[in-house]
C-alpha cells in the first residue's frame, strides 16, 4: 500500500519536476516562467511527432527539449528583446502552444482531420541490485529512464547553482542584474539563455507525458500540470531540491486523492478530486507568504536604459 | 484560456462542403464537438455520423473542441446561417440547446447523450446502461480476484450514471460478492490522469478494468497492458493498443444514431424529449460489443460467457431485461 502510493506519487511528480526545475532556472535568473505549462505541451507535441515520423525515442527526447526551447525564444524575444510584460507573454505562449499543437497535428492527418499517432513509450529501467530493495526498489529503482533524469538534474541544478561561477552569475542576474552587468557579462544573456534551458528542460516533461507515460499526443494533454510546477517552484522557494518534495507532495496528493476515491466516502468526486489543488493552496498559503522572490523578477532589462 | 485558442481553431477546422443540388431532400447538418475528432473515442464516435449524413448527401459543418462559454454562440451562429438539426455531441450541449431552440423554432436541436427537450430540442442516447450491464456481466465473468475498477468522468450525468451504473448491476448480476470500484477524475481527456487512476485499481486487487473517458481512455488501456490485467475498451483502436488484454469494446454507433435519428426527426417520428437507441431499436442499436471487425470477444472469453451475454441482448431486445440503474450504483468507491 505505502509502497503504491509513493511509486504513483514519484510517476505524478515526474513531469512536475522537469517543469519546475525549468522554471526555476528562468525565475532565478528573473524571468517569471508563466509559460511552462506551453512549453510542456510544445515538447509533448515534438516529441511525438519526430518519434512517430523517425521511430527513435533518442530522437524523439531532442525534439521535445526543442520543442520547448521553441516556446522560449518567442519569451526571449518578447521580454528581453521588446520588454513586454512577463506574465502576459507567459500566458500568451501558453495559449499559443494550445492551438498551435491542436492545429499541426491535423496538419499530420488527411482533410486536416486529427490523426492517432500511436509511438512506443519508454520502458521502465530497473536497476540492477537496487530494484530489488523492498519498498525504496519499486518506489525509485524500477522507474523509466526519464524518471531518473529528473532526480539526477535536480540534483545538478542544485549543485550547479549554489557552487558554480556559471550558477552565481545567473543568480545575479535575478537579483541583481546591474551588478552582472558592472562585472562585464550581458545580463540580459544571461536571462535569455536562462529562458532557452527552462524551455529545453519544461519540453523534456512534457516529453514524461507522451513519450514516457501515454504513448500519443492528444490535445492539451498537460491539463494545469505547468501550472502545479510554478505552485511547486514557490512551494520549493525557489531550491531545486525542496521544489523536487514539492513535485513529490503534490504527486502523493493526486495518488491519495485516486485511492480515497476507491474507498466508499459520502462525499462527492467532485470534493476529493480538488484535494491536490487544495493542499497546493494551503501549502501556498503557509510556505508562500515567507517565501522571498529573487529581487529582480520581473524587471525588464532593456538594452538602452543602460 | 483555452478558448482563444479553441475559436481560432473551429474557425480554421470548420469545413462546410456545399452540397451539389442543395434540393429540398438534402439539409444543412452542423455537429458542435466537445473535444478532438482524434481521440479515438466519444468525439470520433460522433463525427463519423457527420461523415454517414455527408455521403447521403447532406451539406455538413462541424466545430472541435467547443468550450462551454461558446456552446450558445456557436449554436446561434449555425442556426442563423440555416442548418437544421444542429447536432450538440455531448449532454453537455443540453442547456444550451434550451436557452438556443425557443429563438430559433424553426431549428432542431440534436442533444447526443442529452437527457431531455422539448418542442424543437431532441435528446438522443444509446442505452448506457444495457451496454454498461453486459460489460459488467463479463467482467464478473473474467475476474479471479472478485474485484472489478472502473474509471469515469462527470459523475452524476445522467448518461455516466447509466453506464458505471449498468456496470456495477452487470458484475454483480453474476457475482453478488465481487467488488467493484469505481475512480471519476476531473478529466476525460488526460491519459496521464487516467493511467494513474487505473493503476490505483489494479494495485487495490482489480484485474479487470473498464469505464468510461474520452482521450483519457487510452491511458487506461496503456495501465492494463503494463500490468497485464484485462480491460474494456471504446473503440477498435483501444484493441489496437494492447491486442491481448482488451476483452472488447463498447463500440459506439453514434454514425447509425445520428443517421437513424436525423431520418427519424424527418420522417416525424421522434420529438422534443428523451429517445435511446439500444438492443431495443433494431434499425439502429446505438452501440455493440466488438474486439474487432470479425469478433464480438477477445479468444481469451470462453465461449459460454459468449454466449450468455448473447442471450442477455435478445432478453433486452424482447424487453424482458430491463436495467435501471440509480445514482448509488453508480456511486464513487467500492
Amino acid at each position: 500500500m505505502i509502497e503504491d502510493i509513493l511509486a504513483a506519487s514519484v510517476r505524478i511528480g515526474t513531469p512536475l519536476l522537469f517543469a519546475a526545475l525549468g522554471g526555476l532556472l528562468s525565475e532565478r535568473a528573473g524571468v517569471f516562467a508563466v509559460g511552462l505549462e506551453g512549453m510542456m505541451l510544445a515538447g509533448a507535441f515534438a516529441g511525438v511527432i519526430a518519434t512517430w515520423l523517425t521511430s527513435s525515442l533518442g530522437l524523439g527526447l531532442v525534439a521535445s527539449a526543442a520543442g520547448g526551447m521553441a516556446l522560449a525564444l518567442v519569451v526571449v524575444i518578447a521580454t528581453q528583446r521588446y520588454g513586454a510584460d512577463q506574465m502576459v507573454t507567459g500566458l500568451a505562449v501558453n495559449i499559443l502552444a494550445l492551438g498551435l499543437t491542436s492545429f499541426l497535428l491535423r496538419g499530420f492527418g488527411a482533410r486536416g482531420e486529427a490523426p492517432v499517432l500511436r509511438v512506443p513509450t519508454l520502458a521502465p529501467w530497473p536497476i540492477p541490485w537496487l530494484a530489488d530493495l523492498p519498498v525504496l526498489g519499486a518506489v525509485l529503482f524500477r522507474q523509466p529512464p526519464l524518471t531518473y533524469a529528473g532526480i539526477v538534474l535536480a540534483l545538478g541544478v542544485a549543485v550547479w547553482l549554489a557552487r558554480t561561477r556559471a550558477g552565481l552569475t545567473l543568480r545575479a542576474a535575478g537579483e541583481n542584474p546591474y551588478a552582472v552587468f558592472a562585472g562585464g557579462t550581458d545580463p540580459v544573456r544571461v536571462r535569455a539563455l536562462a529562458i532557452v534551458a527552462c524551455g529545453a528542460i519544461a519540453g523534456l516533461g512534457g516529453a514524461v507525458l507522451s513519450l514516457q507515460q501515454v504513448g500519443t499526443f492528444t490535445d492539451g494533454m498537460t491539463n494545469g500540470r505547468g501550472y502545479i510546477a510554478l505552485a511547486a517552484i514557490i512551494v520549493g522557494r525557489w531550491r531545486p531540491m525542496a521544489a523536487l518534495a514539492a513535485c513529490v507532495v503534490f504527486g502523493a496528493a493526486d495518488a491519495l486523492q485516486l485511492r480515497v476515491q476507491g474507498f466508499r466516502l459520502p462525499v462527492s468526486s467532485y470534493v476529493i478530486q480538488m484535494t491536490p489543488y487544495l493542499v497546493a493552496l494551503a501549502v501556498l498559503a503557509g510556505v508562500g507568504r515567507s517565501a522571498r522572490l529573487p529581487a529582480a523578477i520581473g524587471v525588464p532589462l532593456l538594452r538602452e536604459r543602460k | 484560456m483555452r478558448k482563444l485558442a479553441v475559436a481560432l481553431l473551429a474557425a480554421v477546422v470548420a469545413v462546410a462542403t456545399p452540397s451539389a443540388g442543395g434540393s429540398a431532400q438534402s439539409g444543412k447538418v452542423a455537429m458542435l464537438l466537445p473535444g478532438s475528432i482524434n481521440d479515438q473515442s466519444w468525439n470520433a464516435a460522433g463525427y463519423a455520423g457527420l461523415q454517414k449524413l455527408k455521403a447521403q448527401g447532406m451539406e455538413v459543418a462541424y466545430s472541435e473542441n467547443v468550450q462551454a462559454a461558446d456552446h450558445i454562440e456557436a449554436m446561434k451562429d449555425y442556426a442563423r446561417r440555416g442548418f437544421s438539426p444542429i447536432i450538440g455531441h455531448s449532454g453537455r450541449f443540453l442547456s444550451a440547446a434550451q436557452r438556443v431552440g425557443p429563438e430559433f423554432e424553426k431549428t432542431f436541436f440534436l442533444v447526443g447523450s442529452g437527457s431531455g427537450g422539448a418542442k424543437n430540442v431532441i435528446s438522443i442516447d444509446i442505452a448506457n446502461e444495457q451496454f454498461g450491464y453486459l460489460v459488467g456481466v463479463l467482467a464478473g465473468r473474467m475476474t479471479k480476484t472478485g474485484k472489478v475498477g472502473a474509471v469515469a468522468g462527470l459523475e452524476g450525468l445522467p448518461n455516466m450514471i447509466a453506464s458505471m451504473g449498468g456496470f456495477r448491476l452487470g458484475v454483480k448480476s453474476v457475482k453478488p460478492e465481487a467488488e467493484v470500484r469505481v475512480v471519476y477524475l476531473q478529466s476525460m481527456e488526460d491519459p496521464a490522469a487516467a493511467k494513474e487512476a487505473a493503476f490505483s485499481l489494479i494495485a487495490a486487487g482489480a484485474d479487470v478494468v473498464a469505464g468510461k473517458l474520452n482521450a483519457g481512455h487510452a491511458g487506461l488501456i496503456q495501465a492494463a497492458k503494463e500490468k497485464g490485467v484485462w480491460a474494456t475498451g471504446r473503440s477498435l483502436g483501444h484493441t489496437a493498443i494492447a491486442p491481448e488484454r482488451v476483452l472488447t469494446n463498447i463500440n459506439e454507433k453514434w454514425d447509425e444514431v445520428y443517421v437513424a435519428a436525423v431520418g427519424d426527426l424527418k420522417g416525424g417520428k421522434i420529438t422534443g424529449g428523451y429517445h435511446a437507441y439500444g438492443y431495443h431499436t433494431p434499425a439502429a442499436r446505438g452501440a455493440d460489443l466488438q474486439y474487432n471487425e470479425q469478433r464480438g470477444f477477445n479468444t481469451a472469453v470462453p465461449a459460454a460467457v459468449a454466449t450468455e451475454i448473447e442471450g442477455l441482448k435478445k432478453k433486452m431486445a424482447s424487453g424482458e431485461l430491463k436495467v435501471k440503474p440509480t445514482k448509488d450504483d453508480a456511486r464513487g468507491g467500492a
